[in-house]
């Protein structure tokens, strides 16, 4: 996953770039205050820790060896701002002393793998694991989870970028002038090495560190930022009510979204200009709205601003997308995840979780 | 044996013979090794930048003979570039520019008719773009770095702007790295030593997982060390660096030579 | 500080001085006084608390009950935030550890031994060339530019001692210094200690090794389980084999002369020794 020079256009290079100058400056805001002066040898540390276990040949089932990131332990044991900028560092490193990536490219890497991965690991650990008691099964298998969904975001992340280099950057001529592949390639060839290896390769290594230090090290599973006492976890108390049985209700209705289907037509008061234009919906219109007839075509201000903007899912059914049952489920699923890691984003931004800080 | 602990261990020791390496060409008299590190970094920055800006094949393929020229210039042999750098990223982006060749769309080159294929004008050049960019900008990265010592580099991402905490921080990294890999290269071979016969893929799983932790708690365990031993030599938060660099007339002739070379290959490149 | 005072107030006084590290007691109760100008050896084997008595000494930790008094000022919390006092004390107090690679964190032997001087912000010039008068004492000047990871044992020992010793302190405090060495760098580090007999220095190493003792120290004290059991110059104390074996610096079992077999308290590290049966 880690991007050469040469792969991605000069202006996504730079925008990558900013993104991640922008975490490195809030992530370093954060630590130092929460850390002060332990910050550098701790972080320093960790990003050599994550390097050398970025060099492991992790042996997964099948018979084949995978290199784990360690974004997920990262993110457990210092948090995501401790963890973005670790896994920065051992990036940098990585590509600076070892030629491993690209140095255009280490501001798209770090945004791909330490900053990405960071959040999606830590809102995966605790979304699963939160609650639970430090020892509990249940966070070995938060772990493996949040390893696992953390490098395939990654991959995502990474073959976005790829995938969209053809379109935007080609010649007069039509040639790619970088990644060559469009995303109906990039997407499909990144993800299935990530599904099928890395990912579990993460998922191993996270679980297994996080079984190990159950065993052997509890106080780092605390979280090095909170010096806390034996009983408490090391993530906020779960409210009363269980999150878990809301999750649970919003899958369930995630599967029930097909059944619009079964409403015949369009809401009232959502129709398109083109409807409007349609005979046949006119009547349903009238019938619909107490015998008033609906105007003979769409008004002129529907006309002008129904062009302004084409969504990403028109009508809940991606373009690729035959089936419209699945097209609904695929709508719901993406929005619930979209909105779920805005909320833990946001949640995580504001939050003042870590109250005690040491100071020298 | 365990194979994965083999491989493992191979690339720790990879990682050393490359530091060796780097110390050895940063010793040598050579065209880079003259100018100041903060000309030289700069100056491949620079051409690397323009290297990706670029757009014709032609001044890339110039660039990446510029490029070539200038590591033999500082005392790295044809050879060690050839295998470490250019056989690597041909066999890796090599091979996944191959498929561009018949997929993306454009006037046919060469048509395969057994096989319903052809190749593409615009799909060879976007593969010759994507090789050659990526050829050149490592040879430009690897010269740089095997030819100027590390610590210089960092010095002189400091003198770039680069954030004090940083560059400290990326400087007790890589300090940390070799001990942490001397550390888990002997509880790998231990390991290796004491386990009789071949392992199940869940056993390897389960070592692989336990050296890691071991490497963490004794890792985190350290960083608090350090921190002491920091605290006790006087930090108490500010960052001095210490840096003996003086620009001399020929390192604001190496920058500027640098920053025409890559002006120029923008300009003619666009 | 004031240097005329230093005649008459101990260099360090502790009182009742506990601490605890993670619910285990490691220092109990303990009380001392250490006159400026003193060797002191502390005796102890692992896991006796001379360790965390040195990192008290140095203000890296702090005792949880009692008290400990550096010249007469008290080493707190409070008073080492006081940035004038804390880097007045980093100055003159030392503190060697063990394991040589935690203390050895700059990228090159140059930039460790000039980290305490650029800590206290020296003047380049003199910066520059007190760091390589110190290099050359040290007899490390080669070795200038090197990474600490090139370095040998004996090697990065001399690198962290010139590191400390480059800012001139009055106290020494060093922990284990000969562990892990070779013959050779032991006995550089100990005629270094020797040295300093005589002189205004304050010397306070912890060591497990008994042999080196009456060299470096003029007065030892012995610790077991947190608490000084003893207290008495080399030659008295290391004459009394029932308390060596009480504290763990010495073990007795079975061993055959010839056709004897017989135990009693000795100590390895010789070939060979004779007694009466």
């Amino acid at each position: 996953m880690h991007i050469p020079d040469g792969y991605l256009s000069p202006s996504t290079c730079a925008t990558l770039y900013a993104l991640a100058a922008a975490g490195w400056y809030s992530a370093l805001g954060q630590i130092k205050r929460r850390l002060a002066t332990r910050t550098i040898p701790l972080i320093s540390v960790f990003a050599a820790f994550s390097f050398v276990v970025m060099m492991f040949n992790v042996p997964l089932p099948g018979g084949t060896t995978g290199h784990a990131v360690g974004v997920a332990v990262a993110a457990i044991v210092l948090g995501p701002w401790g963890s973005m900028l670790s896994i920065s560092i051992a990036l940098a490193i990585q590509a600076l002393f070892f030629g491993d990536g690209g140095i255009t490219t280490l501001g798209a890497n770090c945004f791909n793998m330490a900053i990405v991965g960071s959040f999606v690991a830590y809102g995966v650990y605790c979304v699963i694991g939160r609650g639970t008691d430090l020892r509990s099964r249940r966070r070995v298998l938060a772990a493996a989870a949040a390893g696992y969904v953390a490098i395939n975001a990654s991959a995502f992340v990474t073959a976005l970028e790829f995938g969209i280099q053809p379109a935007l950057f080609h010649d007069p001529s039509g040639s790619p002038l970088y990644a060559p592949y469009p995303l109906r390639v990039a997407i499909p060839a990144m993800m299935i090495g990530h599904l099928a290896v890395a990912g579990l390769a993460e998922g191993v290594i996270s679980a297994g560190m996080v079984s190990y230090l159950q065993r052997a090290d509890l106080m780092l599973l605390r979280g090095v930022e909170n010096p806390a006492r034996e009983s408490e976890t090391a993530l906020p108390p779960a409210n009363r009510q269980s999150p878990r049985r809301l999750w649970w209700v919003v899958a369930s209705l995630m599967l029930l979204t097909p059944l619009g289907i079964l409403a015949a037509g369009s809401a009232w008061g959502e129709w398109s200009s083109n409807e409007l234009a349609s005979r046949q919906t006119r009547a349903h219109i009238e019938s619909a709205s107490g015998n008033q007839a609906a105007p003979a075509s769409a008004p002129a201000g529907l006309q002008r601003l129904s062009n302004v903007w084409t969504a990403p899912f028109p009508r809940y059914a991606p373009k690729f997308i035959k089936n419209p049952a699945f097209g609904y489920l695929l709508s719901a699923m993406f929005a619930v995840g979209f909105l779920g890691l805005a909320s833990l984003l946001t949640g995580f931004a504001g939050r003042r979780r870590w109250t005690i800080g040491e100071r020298s | 044996m365990s194979s994965f602990i083999e491989s493992t261990i191979r690339g720790f020791a990879r990682a050393f013979s490359n530091s060796l390496l780097a110390e050895a060409a940063a010793s040598r008299p050579g065209l880079l090794q003259q100018l100041d590190p903060r000309v030289r970094l700069a100056g491949i920055m620079v051409l690397v930048i323009s290297t990706v800006v670029c757009r014709q094949i032609a001044v890339i393929a110039v660039l990446f003979l510029l490029a070539a020229g200038m590591a033999t210039a500082s005392g790295l042999p044809v050879m060690l570039l050839a295998k470490r750098v250019w056989a690597v990223i041909l066999g890796f982006t090599g091979l996944i520019a191959l498929p561009a060749l018949f997929l993306t769309p454009g006037d046919p080159l060469l048509t395969i008719p057994a096989r319903h294929l052809a190749i593409s004008s615009q799909g060879l050049r976007a593969a010759a773009l994507l090789v050659l960019r990526v050829e050149t900008a490592a040879t430009l990265t690897t010269t740089l770095v095997l030819c100027t010592p590390w610590t210089h580099l960092l010095k002189a991402l400091r003198s770039l702007h680069l954030p004090a905490e940083l560059v400290v921080m990326l400087a007790m990294t890589h300090r940390y790295v070799f001990l942490l890999i001397g550390t888990a290269n002997q509880m790998f071979e231990s390991r290796q030593s004491r386990s009789v016969g071949v392992l199940s893929g869940a056993e390897q799983r389960k070592m692989a997982a336990r050296t890691a932790g071991v490497l963490l708690s004794k890792s985190v365990e350290m960083s608090h060390e350090v921190y002491l031993a920091m605290l006790s030599r006087g930090f108490r938060g500010d960052i001095h660096l210490w840096t003996d660099f003086r620009m001399r007339v020929r390192d604001y002739l190496g920058l500027t030579a640098f920053i025409f070379a890559g002006l120029v290959a923008v300009w003619i490149g666009r | 500080m004031d240097r005329t005072v230093g005649k008459l107030t101990p260099t360090f006084a502790g009182q009742n001085v506990s601490f605890s590290y993670e619910g285990i007691p490691a220092i109990r109760e303990l009380s001392f006084q250490i006159e400026p100008g003193e060797r002191i050896a502390l005796l102890g084997a692992n896991g006796s608390g001379k360790s965390t008595l040195l990192r008290i000494l140095d203000a890296l930790c702090f005792p949880s009950s009692g008290s400990v008094r550096f010249r007469g000022e008290p080493l707190n919390q409070d008073r080492l935030q006081d940035q004038q006092f804390a880097l007045n004390f980093r100055r003159q107090v030392a503190l060697v550890f063990q394991n040589p690679d935690v203390q050895l964190f700059n990228p090159t032997v140059f930039d460790e031994v000039a980290y305490g001087p650029l800590q206290l912000q020296w003047g380049r010039e003199d910066l520059v060339r007190r760091v390589e008068q110190m290099l050359d004492f040290m007899g490390i000047s080669p070795l200038k530019d090197r990474p600490p990871y090139r370095l040998s044992g004996g090697e990065k020992k001399k690198v962290a001692l010139a590191s400390v010793l480059v800012l001139d302190p009055e106290v020494l405090l060093l922990d284990e210094p000969t562990a892990t060495l070779d013959p050779k760098s032991q006995s550089q580090v100990i005629d270094l200690i020797q040295q300093w007999k005589g002189t205004s220095k304050t010397v306070v190493t912890a060591t497990h090794q008994l042999e080196t003792v009456e060299d470096i120290a003029d007065r030892v004290l012995v610790l077991e389980a947190g608490g000084v059991i003893a207290a008495g110059p080399p030659s008295e104390i290391l004459s009394n084999p029932d308390l060596l074996l009480r504290a763990n610096l010495i073990h007795a079992h079975r061993h055959s002369h010839g056709a004897v077999v017989h135990s009693h308290p000795h100590l390895h590290g010789h070939s060979r020794h004779e007694h009466d049966h």
